[in-house]
């Protein structure tokens, strides 16, 4: 069944998202039985060229071409019916129906059929085969909401194979796996190569990408930067292509002095999350904090900040007790999160940007009971000014704009309440890289005002060019406090992965970091 | 663009609707006949002003109905008793605001969905209605008590509608111009994002069902003077009439959009409907299909919107 054309082909595809071009001009080919790697920044377009593919987006110009034949995809339908699938970063599972009732979904086998009865034995028992035969080791008749979060990722992935016909997307699969079931991955991407699909694979560990790429895309704010055979370029090259500078331009040098001590934590403890956590924070520092997914960072300035309190243990700010059940103390005593997740805990979407910016500090905006809203638009273009924010309109719906301008928003959402200790719980994560380059900018200047920052990433370069300290986490520890300035991300990973008999979990922690590792 | 056309579509509307009851049917335009439109709308429009409040929070609100019942033969009691108008009418905001209290405080206390709390209270507040009057209407209030049903200021405005005029300015003022009311559409559209900034939710959404709830008895205490009884079956199917205007007037059902203006259009239109149909001798089985299916016209409207919204976020 060789054909000369490409199993896919996508030409020009251009999209854009209320006036912004998210992608310009992008084309891409992957030929059958081969592995085509797609890796750019957050932001660079991978995601809506994949959602484009995949009929979720309509393109607004380009045509998308299966061996030869240009096709148009209206609806997620329509691109599965070419045998186009896609395993989405977010599950898609069905929490309440079992492994194969989810892997069968809309295609269940019948018995008798002028009555459509699902026969279940004949489902669960192909199911379980199918399971087998990928080496994946889940029950046909487990509900998916028992599962963890690998096994969901691999009923996902059985689930898409059966989909696929010609094209399968799959995008940052690993994410959840270990590096047991990430072999058993990757054994299955060569029997699907070998049955001639054509694979896009998204991800940024380099590690991996190496061990299965055939072919190499590059994208950077929406253009293909680079195209090619897999192997052309040194894993430094590749960084250099996707952030279209180098570190040490992204860095911006900063001169503090450091003050005393604003942000005081002992102790603290929340069973299950994190455990007898101390440390400080002083005016004019920026604090690190480093760990694999799972460690306990995020609950612990949420902790910080009261949105989910701790169980034991004291927060100090300036010297005085903090006891917070509620964030509205925090943010009272002068405290702020820039949240990890900024569409659940950080912005109203449906709201204008100005009053996203004001939410924290309408106080400030107040005379009497009334609100002064002229005030509050003068505010509004005040940090809207000072921090590039992009489109400058303060009544522009804050849900239309890009990551790293939303991102901006909520920082300035912070600096408006003059808030004085910060926790910034991945700072620059889905943002562009010039916007990150602003974030930095702008929480250098915080701390040369004598506000003190605890920085949450899972960027080691971010922390590395970032913080004075790196406080590495594990499994809800504080194991150690790095100068940053002496240590490496090696240094950092060993500390935040090692634990008796855990080396596999080293091994995907340095692949998982080897991206950004420059030199 | 489609903003502007989502601010003023129920505006049109209703100006539409009066033009063409008004060319089918010249009464429509007469002064007595637009008053009488006013006293019929005004209790709707009054408790709708709080319903607006509420929704737009990411709140509901079932029991108004029947809140309004028991906060009517509160107030009704209360007059029967000797106690002068402005007491009697006191007692029925007080009752009310003591319910919607209750509404509010169970709804952030016990971390129920106040679709669910105030579904239970509907049945609690129209018992507690019935109970205490023993099924039956209380009366012997002073006749002065229906100058603020039927009563006209200098003899030309009727007096809800001045009720009504009141309570718009001021929960207008409420909602657009004070941290209240800036806090009231942020908890509505996304209220893990508003505790984030340090709003303290579970207090405003108590003040907003409170507010809801005083609003709802000083309609009560208008419906009773109406009657001229208190009435513990009285609102009957108010609370679906409610939401409707505040949804017609494009208030969403899940919170973070609403405004005062659309709130007192939807009550309007809803009126108007009523009226007209009732001048052109359309029966009243009619009706209820015509307002049906205004209301689901408005939801697919405000939905169609929010898909919009959402495609263009990503």
């Amino acid at each position: 069944m060789a054909s000369l054309a490409p199993a896919l082909e996508m030409r020009g595809m251009t999209k854009l998202f209320a006036g912004n071009t998210v992608l310009n001009g992008v084309s891409l080919s992957a030929a059958a039985g081969e592995v085509c790697a797609l890796v750019g920044e957050n932001g660079a377009g991978k995601s809506t060229l994949m959602k484009v593919l995949a009929g979720v987006h309509q393109p607004d110009a380009g045509e998308i071409l299966l061996d030869g034949q240009t096709v148009r995809f209206h609806r997620p339908a329509d691109a599965l019916a070419h045998g186009v699938a896609m395993i989405y970063q977010e599950l898609s599972l069905a929490p309440h129906l079992t492994v194969a009732e989810n892997i069968f979904l809309g295609r269940e086998p019948i018995s008798f059929a002028p009555l459509g009865i699902v026969d279940r034995r004949e489902m669960n028992k192909r199911a379980g085969r199918m399971l087998a035969g990928y080496g994946f080791k889940i029950d046909p008749r487990a509900p998916v909401s028992r599962l963890s979060a690998a096994n969901r990722q691999l009923v996902e992935i059985a689930r898409a194979t059966l989909e696929a016909k010609r094209v399968l997307v799959m995008d940052e699969p690993t994410s959840s796996l270990t590096a047991h079931e990430t072999e058993e991955l990757f054994r299955l991407i060569r029997d699907l190569k070998a049955r001639g699909l054509a694979i896009i694979y998204i991800s940024h560990r380099l590690e991996e990408l190496k061990r299965i790429a055939d072919r190499l895309t590059i994208l950077r704010d929406g253009q293909v930067v680079y195209a090619g055979v897999w192997g052309e370029l040194s894993h430094a090259e590749i960084i250099r292509h996707m952030a279209g500078r180098e570190l040490k331009e992204i860095f911006p040098a900063r001169q503090t002095q450091k003050g005393a001590v604003r942000l005081r934590v002992e102790h603290l403890t929340r069973a299950g999350k994190f455990a007898d956590v101390s440390f400080e924070a002083r005016a004019g520092e920026v604090v690190g904090i480093a760990g694999l997914a799972g460690a306990g960072r995020t609950e612990l300035v949420e902790a910080i900040f009261g949105a989910v309190p701790a169980d034991s243990g004291e927060i100090h700010l300036d010297g005085a007790r903090l006891n917070v059940r509620q964030p509205d103390r925090a943010v009272a005593r002068g405290l702020g999160l820039l949240t990890e997740d900024r569409k659940r805990t950080g912005l109203c979407l449906n709201l204008p940007l100005a009053r996203n910016l004001t939410l924290a500090n309408l106080r400030a905006l107040v005379r009497g009971w009334r609100l002064e809203r002229r005030r509050e638009r003068e505010a509004a273009r005040e940090y809207i000014e000072r921090l590039h924010i992009r489109p400058p309109d303060p009544d522009k719906t804050v849900g239309r704009l890009s990551g790293g301008n939303q991102q901006k928003v909520l920082l300035a959402r912070w600096l408006f309440a003059a808030s004085q200790v910060f926790l910034l719980d991945e700072p620059t994560r889905g943002v562009d890289v010039a916007a990150r380059i602003e974030i930095y900018r702008a929480i250098n200047k915080l701390t040369e005002a004598g506000a003190a920052v605890v920085m949450v990433s899972s960027d080691l370069p971010e922390l590395l060019g970032m913080a004075d300290r790196i406080l590495v986490m594990r499994r809800g520890r504080l194991v150690v406090e790095l100068d940053a300035r002496q240590t490496t991300q090696e240094e950092i990973l060993r500390y935040a992965a090692v634990e008796e008999g855990a080396q596999a979990e080293l091994e995907v922690a340095v692949q998982h970091f080897e991206l950004t590792s420059h030199s | 663009m489609s903003d502007w056309i989502k601010r003023f579509l129920p505006f049109v509307s209703l100006l539409a609707l009066c033009v063409v009851i008004a060319v089918l049917e010249p009464r429509f335009l007469s002064a007595a006949n637009l008053a009488s439109v006013a006293r019929q709308t005004a209790v709707i429009t009054i408790i709708a002003m709080g319903m607006t409040l509420v929704m737009v929070s990411g709140g509901i609100d079932l029991s108004v109905g029947s809140m309004m019942a028991l906060a009517g033969v509160v107030g009704a009691f209360a007059l029967a008793n000797g106690a002068p108008v402005v007491a009697g009418v006191a007692a029925s905001v007080l009752a009310g605001a003591a319910c919607g209290l209750l509404n509010g405080g169970a709804i952030t206390a016990l971390r129920i969905p106040p679709f669910i709390v105030t579904l239970g209270a509907m049945g609690v507040y129209r018992g507690v209605a019935l109970l205490i009057t023993d099924g039956k209407a209380v009366v012997g209030l002073p006749p002065r008590f229906g100058y603020l049903a039927e009563g006209n200021l200098f003899g030309l405005v009727p007096v809800p509608l001045l009720v009504v005029v009141l309570v718009a300015l001021a929960t207008q003022f409420l909602l657009v111009s004070t941290r209240t009311g800036r806090y009231c559409y942020a908890i509505g559209s996304n209220v893990e994002a508003a505790r984030y900034a340090g709003v303290r939710v579970a207090h405003y959404r108590i003040i907003f069902f409170v507010l809801l709830g005083a609003l709802t008895g000083l309609a009560g205490a208008i419906e009773s003077a109406r009657l001229v009884t208190g009435q513990p079956t009285a609102g009957e199917g108010y609370e679906l009439r409610v939401i409707a205007a505040v949804v017609i007037g494009g208030g969403s059902l899940s919170g973070g959009q609403g405004s005062v203006a659309g709130t007192i259009i939807g009550a309007l239109i809803m009126g108007v409907l009523a009226n007209g149909a009732n001048l052109l001798g359309i029966s009243s089985f009619t009706q209820q299909i015509v307002i049906g299916a205004v209301i689901v016209l408005a939801v697919t409207f405000d939905a169609f919107q929010r898909r919009r919204l959402e495609t263009a976020a990503l």
